[in-house]
């Protein structure tokens, strides 16, 4: 059998680690061969940074490094020492998603959702680069991301409508604002 | 307000000259009920939505809030924020981690265990082996043979054969490494043809059961019709032999799961499951413990696909280090171990025979499929039936006979996967009447219309079928791929190719019979003063928007926006009993519930409204969150007055809703594989580029029509029709589960296991076709599976098309086709492939009639739609018998058989030759 995620030592070296992390500098105590993807998940708290393959094949644990798209499970945490990171929890501030965050979930770009995190950092990084890629550039950003739900095309229409967004300047409803009112009033009373 | 009425104030209510009190539970966005939009509202009662197909029993429903309207997941901003808790994402305090030790060998004897190292490995909390939980279990009652780790046997690499907890992950994988296991070595069996034989050491003991000395995991034969006389009459033939590879769901999240036994003693797995349900019950006879003492609580599932519907044995070994260890579990598969649980569609073997007579009539169709089950049954003894069953429509054919045989192998289980059954057999029939089509000299869509089961029918095996969109689904593919312009006229390496599909909506019987009293799907509503509802369903969420089909149900009867409804689908605790995530059974089972449970809310807040307002209860209607006169849009109450009202006497109201399918189908030996409530149909048209130098296939286009029924979420179904696509196009063109010569799998990781990228994807342009159900929730069917189906033979009968090879073979990979074309270039005596002719198509005679055919059957079939009173009809009719008696009652010398005579194991088929064996009870005494 072969064996992706290589045996650890039980005891290995502890090493002191600080990054920004989504905006927050963190200090952490890190083994010396951690692997990114591990920290974050479980030092960090970034579970929405997901565990799909180990190998670099499903793009699934995809997170920015200085605003570059990296994969996380194929990253020595000490490789990322210093840097910032962005994971897909940094995307949003609690009350506005972003554009594309947005749009996926509007348009279908996510189903299942276990590949989303890992397209939305690669298509924010995108999109950060260039408001209005043509279809050729966002089917090259996310060439190396699998989604085995969409087929793709709602992703990248997804994209599309993000794009629409970012260059019309259009605002994103406060996710927090008041849902419908169950008692409203009959319109011609007006 | 009046100052009469100020007057009269009397209890908690404002005194007059004060501020009034808002309504408890009003306020926020959208203070004015929006006017019905007429195009929402069904003609039958008086709106603008057409209905080609009738009116539906429930368009008094609808109030035209969210039905038919492209609807987000209602779950999707937890996905989008990375806040969806997947299996692996479950953290709780104390948790230990868990890891599986798994066999290296095919097939080995469990001489002994010995964990004296990793039991003193410091960090090592728990070890359990199969001693530990003895029971069988497995999806399928009748098919229990998984254990919890091996008892006496591993039965293919990868199988368990221990387990561990560990307070971290690196102590775990140390002492994984640590624990030393004897085996004694067993021949192993690879090759599927060799379970077909006599063994000394047969995979499994099936006692009395047990088919020979052999490894056949089941058998099916069945015959109905005239076979001999309708082959016999026939006048072109297509015979094929297909090996199919086995392919896995691979879905991105793998398998994980976290089991605890909280401070009361219960158990809680929070495990992403299609079948909560399932796990629920083999959960208990594994632990032996009542199913009141286990919460299943389904986490956010990524992907299932018919992967995650099988109790697993991982998820045993979970509960039983937590219960060992009295702290949490937690297990994550890496990516391989995923394939070693597999589950994935069956690699096969199918010998595909059709007959097709002088009327351009499909006369017989005989199908002889052995698949290849691996080491467990998983849902096998289904699959079996499927590969048969499921391509006897939506064509009227003659006569069928088909034989099956599922067997063991040393390899990881093979189970259900989307298109459950279907997708192998589906590929070789449509290949084979593309292949008739070009013998007879007609056009293959011209053949497929000329051949279609009317609406309300019954097939050759006595499947009750409702509502048929398959001629709208080919008529548009037709007309918009631009078919008559391309089909045999592209130039050598561009192709075009069609293909149809078929499937079943909803399983017609649940998998537990016993007791078969039980609804299949069942729905609480809970609404309380603050007027948001909560639904309660146990119909598994995975990603094809369950949880919003439901929420949009109750939405649509109620008369409220989205925002307003809260789905609580999670917790066994708190769910009523449904079945799972599959055989495309939640929308049409778990939609119904959903409706007849808001229908009795409905039918309270419609009293109340009687009530308050003094209208005539019937004349009332539901709109945007207002309850009015139909004729006096005025007269009428918020939903929030009306709600009130209703439960000024009794609090909130609650409902409970459930289905149960009709009684249906006959009563011949496996008559229940295959049976449904409905049947989804679907036709495709596929446009490929092939290189003739390199054999590299690529797909364009695709034009995918899918009779859905009733698109409740149009987004939703778009999505499922492209998603399906993808992975049928992986299939057909690259995926594969690859066995070594000594039997290893050999791509267990997405690197070596192909699925498409989105640079493979082509532009698939998805065309829903709405048939109306009459029993499905709005008209639906399903849309998560059926789409799957024609993309196979679509696309290898538009390589055939493109380059005049047709492959029995899948998947069509480069090296494959090339090999194709070598042969083809050899045998006509060709040195450059460039030179090659493309196939071409002069129509004979038939053709004009067939298309006579198609119209006046086109005809024939608008008039079944509006019908009050359809008259039977039966497979047959096409070939001269009375329609409304069934065949085997009209014909004489109809012949409905599920056992071989002498004669026909005089010279059986490959899987038939299963029936050589008899069955140890009928051999000892």
């Amino acid at each position: 059998m072969v064996q992706f995620r290589l045996p650890m030592l039980p005891h290995p070296d502890e090493v002191e680690w600080n990054s920004i992390v989504n905006g927050v500098e963190t200090s952490l105590s890190v083994e010396s061969n951690a692997i990114l993807l591990d920290v974050l998940r479980d030092q960090v708290g970034s579970l929405g940074t997901k565990r799909g393959c180990d190998m670099g094949t499903c793009g699934c644990c995809s997170v920015l490094i200085d605003g570059e798209p990296r994969l996380s499970c194929l990253t020595l945490a000490i490789e990322a020492e210093g840097t910032k990171i962005t994971t897909v929890e940094g995307l949003s501030d609690g009350h506005h998603l972003s554009p594309i965050q947005e749009t996926f979930r509007e348009f279908g770009g996510s189903q299942c959702g276990f590949c989303t995190p890992g397209f939305l950092v690669v298509i924010s990084s995108l999109l950060s680069e260039k408001q209005n890629p043509t279809d050729a550039e966002i089917k090259n950003a996310i060439e190396g991301n699998l989604c085995r739900c969409t087929g793709f095309q709602q992703i990248v229409d997804s994209v599309r409508a993000a794009s629409e967004i970012l260059v019309s300047g259009a605002s994103i409803e406060d996710s927090t604002m008041p849902k419908s009112d169950p008692h409203p009033k009959y319109m011609e009373d007006v | 307000m009046s100052e009469d009425e100020d007057k009269e104030i009397v209890g908690y209510k404002q005194q007059p000259g004060k501020l009034p009190f808002s309504k408890p539970g009003s306020g926020g966005k959208d203070g004015f009920s929006r006017p019905t939009d007429p195009k929402m509202v069904p003609e039958s009662r008086g709106g603008e939505l057409a209905q080609p197909w009738g009116s539906h029993r429930h368009d008094s429903l609808v109030s035209g809030q969210v039905i038919g309207r492209p609807t987000a997941l209602v779950d999707g901003a937890w996905k989008v924020t990375g806040q969806a808790h997947y299996g692996d994402d479950v953290r709780l305090p104390g948790e230990l981690v868990g890891r599986i030790v798994r066999s290296p060998h095919h097939y080995a004897r469990v001489l002994s265990i010995d964990f004296s190292k990793a039991v003193a490995l410091p960090g090592v909390v728990a070890i359990a082996t199969g001693q530990d939980a003895k029971n069988k279990f497995g999806v399928l009652p009748v098919t229990k043979d998984e254990h919890a780790m091996a008892v006496d046997k591993v039965r293919h690499a990868g199988d368990l054969v221990a387990c561990i907890a560990a307070e971290d992950e690196a102590t775990a994988r140390e002492a994984e490494r640590l624990i030393e296991v004897e085996y004694e070595i067993l021949d192993s069996i690879h090759d599927m043809r060799k379970g077909l034989e006599d063994s000394e050491n047969p995979i499994h003991d099936r006692g009395i059961y047990h088919i020979g000395e052999s490894n056949i995991q089941k058998r099916v034969f069945q015959e109905f019709g005239d076979v001999s006389t309708m082959t016999g009459s026939s006048v072109a033939s297509h015979k094929q032999n297909w090996i199919f590879a086995g392919v896995n769901h691979a879905f991105t999240e793998p398998h994980a799961v976290v089991a605890h036994w909280d401070p009361s003693g219960r158990l809680t797995l929070y495990t992403p499951q299609q079948v909560p349900h399932y796990v629920h019950r083999a959960l208990a006879d594994v632990l032996e413990i009542p199913m009141h003492q286990i919460n299943v609580h389904r986490t956010f599932v990524g992907g299932g696909f018919g992967g995650k519907s099988d109790p697993f044995p991982h998820e045993m070994c979970a509960a039983i280090l937590a219960r060992k260890s009295g702290r949490p579990v937690r297990i994550a598969f890496d990516r391989e171990e995923v394939y070693w649980v597999n589950r994935g569609r069956h690699p096969s073997r199918i010998e595909m025979n059709l007959h097709a007579d002088s009327e351009g009539r499909i006369s017989c169709i005989e199908t002889d499929a052995l698949i290849d089950g691996g080491a467990f049954a998983s849902f096998g003894h289904v699959t079996t039936y499927y590969n048969g069953v499921l391509h006897t429509a939506p064509y009227e054919i003659g006569s069928f006979h088909y034989t099956g045989a599922r067997v063991w192998t040393n390899k990881p289980a093979s189970g259900a996967m989307r298109g459950h059954g279907a997708v192998n057999s589906r590929c070789a029939v449509e290949v084979g009447l593309d292949d008739l089509s070009e013998k007879l000299g007609v056009d293959p869509i011209t053949l497929r219309l000329a051949n279609i089961l009317p609406p309300h029918s019954a097939t050759i095996t006595g499947f009750r079928v409702t509502s048929i969109g398959m001629r709208e689904c080919l008529e548009k593919v037709k007309e918009q791929s631009g078919w008559s312009k391309k089909f045999r006229k592209l130039p050598l390496g561009k192709g075009i190719g069609v293909g149809c599909g078929f499937f079943i909506s909803g399983s017609g019987l649940p998998i537990h019979w016993d007791p078969n009293k039980f609804p299949h799907a069942t729905v609480h509503l809970k609404v309380d003063m603050d007027g948001g509802v909560t639904v309660h369903t146990g119909a598994a969420e995975i990603g094809q928007g369950s949880d919003t089909v439901v929420a949009q149900s109750v939405a649509e009867v109620l008369g409220l926006p989205m925002d307003m409804i809260r789905i609580r689908s999670r917790d066994s605790d708190t769910s009523p009993v449904d079945l799972g995530s599959y055989s495309s059974r939640v929308t049409f089972m778990n939609a119904n519930a959903a409706i007849s449970a808001a229908m009795k809310i409905r039918g309270s807040l419609l009293d109340a409204t009687s009530e308050i307002t003094g209208a005539d209860r019937d004349g009332l209607v539901i709109g945007d969150r207002r309850i009015f006169l139909k004729n006096d849009p005025a007269v009428g109450v918020s939903y929030l007055e009306a709600l009130h009202k209703a439960q000024e006497d009794i609090g909130a109201l609650v409902s409970s809703g459930a289905y149960r399918t009709p009684p249906m189908g006959k009563t011949h030996k496996g008559a229940a594989a295959g049976l449904a409530p409905a049947y989804s149909f679907s036709a495709y048209v596929a446009e490929v580029t092939a290189d003739i130098e390199t054999g590299q296939v690529a797909v364009d286009r695709v034009w995918a029509a899918h009779d859905c029924g009733k698109a409740l979420n149009p987004l939703a179904v778009k999505g499922q029709i492209i998603g399906s696509c993808h992975m049928g196009m992986g299939q057909v063109l690259s995926e594969e589960m690859r066995y070594g010569r000594d039997g290893h799998l050999m791509n267990p990781d997405l690197l070596d296991y192909k699925i498409p990228s989105v640079h493979e994807m082509p532009q698939v342009i998805p065309i829903i076709v709405e048939s109306n159900d009459p029993e499905g929730p709005f008209g639906a069917k399903e849309a998560g599976e059926g789409p799957l189906l024609p993309i196979l033979p679509a696309v290898c009968n538009a390589v055939y098309d493109a380059i005049g090879v047709r492959t029995s073979e899948l998947p069509i990979t480069p090296e494959r086709v090339h090999k194709m074309i070598e042969k083809r270039c050899r045998s006509e005596g060709i040195s450059d492939p460039l030179d090659l002719d493309c196939p071409t198509l002069n129509h004979s005679d038939l053709q004009e009639t067939l298309e006579d055919r198609a119209r006046e059957h086109s005809e024939r079939d608008k008039s079944r739609r509006f019908d009050e009173d359809i008259s039977d009809y039966h497979n047959g009719a096409l070939f001269g018998l009375d329609p409304t008696i069934p065949p085997d009652e009209a014909d004489p010398n109809w012949e409905v058989r599920v056992l071989p005579g002498k004669e026909y194991l005089e010279d059986p088929r490959l899987a038939g030759s299963a029936w050589k064996h008899s069955e140890r009870r009928h051999r000892e005494g």
